[in-house]
């Protein structure tokens, strides 16, 4: 893998609610050391604001988004629960942030993807075009 | 389900390997569509931010915070791209998701409201609530 890019990550945040299990002591003191680690990535650049996601919400799919569906479930381990966005170069630095999140301690996981510039088919599409070029010199 | 909010709505694409089966000339279409659906729904002020994301990557989880690699390419969940989209209903965030020219090949969208605090923020407001009842 590129360890290299200019246009950061994101962190995927997967959870099956676990927070719902935490007394209401543990949960504050969460959410203390959440903010605690959120601003101080904020005030060294690091990362940009980032959005939770409700916990419901729709599946479309087929032709013309004919199929609708409740989802994700709330339950599942991979549903994605919100999303922030690093302003880092490298994925290790990513993935160093990400294992400093406070709330792994206590289950989910956080999925580390470099951001595309350009979309993934644009360059396929170019890569065959050069193929083409070639195949005709 | 609550079909108006304020803070907007996510569109997640999943699949990130349904191109695989294209011709050059069908993903050329599809990519001229996908840029075309985007840029009309941002001049419309409907799309705020939109992304690819690279293929690759790593999962961190764990008390442990064990990395792993992931997502599997050839995983239809696994997520491509996400719109994010200022609209005040439901059913207008699931129309715009109902346009996405990649459905056709396969491609699923996940239409979910953006929260207005973390959850555990609303979590926790929640245990006050039945404390003081």
């Amino acid at each position: 893998m590129n360890t290299q890019n200019q246009n950061g990550y994101m962190l995927l945040y997967r959870t099956d609610e676990w927070y719902n299990r935490l007394s209401h002591e543990e949960l504050q003191k969460l959410i203390g050391q959440n903010q605690a680690w959120f601003e101080r990535l904020t005030a060294q650049g690091k990362a940009k604001p980032g959005r939770a996601l409700e916990r419901r919400g729709v599946i479309v799919s087929g032709r013309n988004g004919r199929f609708v569906t409740d989802g994700p479930f709330a339950e599942s381990k991979e549903a994605i629960g919100g999303y922030l966005v690093l302003d880092v170069e490298t994925i290790e630095e990513a993935i160093a942030i990400a294992q400093s999140s406070p709330g792994l301690a206590y289950g989910g996981s956080i999925e580390v993807r470099p951001m595309a510039d350009e979309c993934p088919l644009d360059v396929r599409a170019r890569e065959l075009a050069r193929e083409e070029q070639l195949a005709t010199v | 389900m609550n079909t108006q909010n304020q803070n907007g709505y996510m569109l997640l694409f999943r699949g990130n390997d349904w191109t695989r089966s294209l011709s050059p000339e069908e993903k050329q279409k599809v990519t001229d569509q996908w840029m075309a659906w985007f840029r009309r729904l941002t001049d419309q002020g409907k799309a705020i931010a939109g992304n690819p994301l690279e293929p690759e990557g790593k999962i961190v989880s764990g008390k442990n915070r064990v990395v792993s690699d992931g997502p599997f390419a050839e995983s239809k969940e696994a997520i491509g791209g996400y719109f994010l989209l200022d609209v005040a209903s439901f059913d207008d965030a699931l129309a715009i998701a109902q346009e996405c020219p990649g459905l056709p090949y396969g491609v699923q969208v996940e239409v979910r409201p953006v929260a207005a605090e973390c959850p555990l923020a609303s979590e926790l407001k929640h245990e006050a609530q039945f404390a003081n009842a």
